[in-house]
Parts: structure tokens; sequence; C-alpha cells
């Protein structure tokens, strides 16, 4: 039983270690395939912004302006 | 001014009648009015795989995989991949349990004999080594759950479940697959050094065979630590791990090793062997645990009762007894038994 235990406790130890290695080494794909002439957008976002004005800071549909007359 | 020769001309008119011919569509249609048409006689796909197996374009990020549009060989894993992997999955599993079914059935628990108990234990397999066997089956077992969602998942499991519960489900079942597959790994490879020199192949095992591995007569025949059916298991995990290793290696780090079409080849020969690797272990498991009485304790507790381990594996009860009579192998105070 107590090799049992240690057994499981090992590969989840291993697997987490393992998690945390290959994450260390990832890119997005918006990471690793851009360029100064190309862009992959981050996820969430798009190339024309939310209104499709060329925009990509300005506010999504249905967010109401603070300011106005 | 020179002129060119008669051969050279021939030729620049061979070359452009070739390149005319090669651009041209193979049959240009027109309208009925005589007009060509540009949708009949355009650039088609036929004429495209006809140059190149596959279709692509061009992009202007650092991925060129994106540039692959078309890649029939894609639509042959996938008719693979829902169509007859599921089934060949489906009749190995289910034909094992249905196989050990049967011999549960007909042939029973295989009882410890009277003779078989002595009170007396010998270690069979020290620390190390079960934790070597339970890491890697803990693992196995994780592994062989999550890669059958991949199969099955969305047939049998989400239709219970629901698919917010399978979304996540699988999500997590991914990450285990993914992560479990190191101690896995490296499993096999502690079980290949540790049990390697007890599993050579030799005539002892041939004889072990001719008797059926005591099915046949009244018997028991000869073995050594690992008789010729625990042999084929050992070698069939170190091959089967090694091959699913490999394979996973090349899918866990996508388009390292091979292109697309080599990844799909890939994933294919993982499934394949993981199904039948899976068919395997069932009756591995079985064996071990409900198949015979007093197997399990051998990885259990690591001790087997002496007159047991004489009569399944008597060479090795020999070599060990004649080793020391007070060695580890006896441990906790006990004496040899002869």
């Amino acid at each position: 039983m107590k090799a049992f235990a240690v057994a499981v406790l090992a590969a989840v130890a291993l697997a987490v270690g393992a998690s945390f290695l290959l994450g260390a080494n990832q890119k997005y794909a918006y990471e690793a395939f851009s360029t100064s002439g190309a862009r992959v957008s981050h996820p969430g976002t798009n190339l024309v912004g939310p209104r499709w004005t060329g925009d990509v800071t300005g506010p999504a549909d249905g967010h109401k302006a603070t300011t106005g007359s | 001014m020179r002129q060119p020769s008669h051969l050279g001309t021939l030729a620049m008119a061979a070359l452009v009648w070739a390149s005319v011919g090669l651009t041209q569509p193979a049959h240009a249609v027109n309208a009925p009015d005589g007009a060509p048409n540009p949708t009949a006689s355009s650039v088609n796909e036929d004429l495209l795989f006809r140059q190149a197996p596959t279709i692509g374009g061009r992009v202007s990020i650092p991925d060129a995989k994106a540039a692959n549009l078309i890649q029939p060989q894609g639509r042959e894993w996938r008719d693979f991949r829902e169509s007859w992997l599921p089934w060949i999955g489906g009749l190995a599993i289910l034909g094992m349990i249905a196989a050990l079914a049967l011999f549960y059935f007909t042939r029973g628990r295989i009882r410890l004999e009277h003779s078989e108990e002595s009170g007396r234990k010998l270690l069979r397999f020290n620390g190390f080594e079960r934790f070597t066997h339970w890491m890697t089956a803990t693992c196995f077992i994780v592994l062989g759950l999550s890669g059958l969602n991949y199969i099955f998942g969305k047939r049998l499991l989400m239709p219970l479940i629901g698919p917010d519960a399978f979304a996540a489900l699988s999500q997590w079942a991914k990450y285990a697959h993914v992560y479990l597959a190191w101690p896995f790994m490296l499993g096999v490879v502690f079980m290949l050094v540790v049990w390697v020199r007890d599993n050579i192949p030799n005539r002892i095992d041939v004889q072990w065979i001719r008797q059926g591995g005591g099915f046949l007569g009244d018997q028991h025949p000869h073995a050594e630590r690992f008789n010729a059916g625990q042999k084929v298991v050992f070698w069939m995990v170190i091959g089967f791990g090694f091959a699913m290793s490999a394979t996973g290696l090349v899918m866990l780090f996508p388009f390292a090793a091979t292109d697309i079409n080599g990844m799909q080849i890939v994933q294919g020969v993982h499934a394949l062997i993981g199904v039948v690797f899976i068919a395997a272990i069932l009756a591995h498991i079985y064996i071990g645990s409900l198949g015979m009485e007093g197997a399990y304790d051998a990885m259990g507790s690591g001790e087997v009762d002496l007159a047991w381990a004489k009569v399944h594996h008597d060479l090795w009860v020999k070599e060990q007894l004649a080793k020391t009579a007070s060695g580890p192998q006896l441990g906790r105070g006990q004496v040899p038994a002869e």
C-alpha cells in the first residue's frame, strides 16, 4: 500500500512538473507567428476593432458613452 | 549579327508550346455564342491536384502551415478516425472483456491449492519494483480512459452528461493525458531497467508454453522468476510503451518532426496501438486480481507464500534460497524453507 501511495504521489508530482516545464516553453499563436508586417490577433481581439472602425481600443457595441452633452 | 541556330529555334518553340500547354486548362469550354466561359475555363481543383498532392496558398506570417488549403489525406484520416477506429477499438476492448467473462464463468477463479500455502513468506517484488509498477499502472489507467474519451466520448459520454460537462471533462482529461504521459514514460524505462534481466526468453519458456502454463497435464511447468506468459506481458508493455511514447512525443510537439500528413499517420498508429494495449492490459489486470487467487499479493505486499512460489516459480525459489540463507529476500526474521 505504501508503494502504491508513493507511486501515485510521484506520478502527480511529475505530471505537475511536466506541465510547468512544457508551459514555460510554449507560446500562444499570436506571440509565435506575429511579425512587424503581419499581426496575429490576441485572443479576444480582432484587427478592425469591435465596431469595424479600425480602432481596436474603441468601445464594444452596447457600451454606453460616459461623456455627452 | 549572329543568327540563332535551327536547334535553338526548335528548342525555344518547344518550350513555348509546353508552357502554353501546361497553363491552358485541359478542356477549354466556350459558351453557346462562342465566347470563352470564364468559369469553366478557369483553374480548378482537379487541375491543381494534377500538379501537386496538396493545394496551398501564400501567407506572410511565419507559420507556413497556415498556407495549407486542401490536403486530401486529411479526408482519409477523418474517415478512419470517425468510422474505422471506433469499430476497431470497440471490438478489441469489448471482445477482450467478453473473452475474460467467458473464461471466468467457464473456468472460474484459479484457486490456491492447499499445498500452496505454507504460511511462510518470500519477497517477490521489492519496494522500488512495486513503486515502478504502480506508477506506470495508475498513469496507464488515466491515459487509457482519457484516450478512450478521444474516440468514444462524444458518442457515449456527451449524450449522458451534456455538452458543457463533457467539454469541461474533456479539457481536464486532455491535461491528464498530456502530463501523466511523462511519469508513464519514465515508468516504462524503469521497468525495462529493473526487469529486463529476468525476462530474456529461453528454453524453459518453450517448455512452459508446450505445457500450456500448467493448464495441460497434471504438473506445473518449471519457471524462473517470470514464466513465459509474464515475459510476453513484459515485452508487450515495453514494446507498446515505447511505441506509444514515440508517437505521443511526436504529437506533444506538433509539426516538430513531421508535416500534417505525418501527424495524421502518427495519430492513427497511436490510437490503434492504444486500443490493443488497453485490451491486453485488461487481461493482465484480470489474471493479477480476479482471475488467480494470491496473484495480487505479489504486487500488493510484495510477498508471496513460499509454497506457492515453489509451485509456480520453482527455479526462481531454488536460486533465491541458494543465494543466501538470511538474505534480504527472506525478510522479517524468516528462515529459509530448506
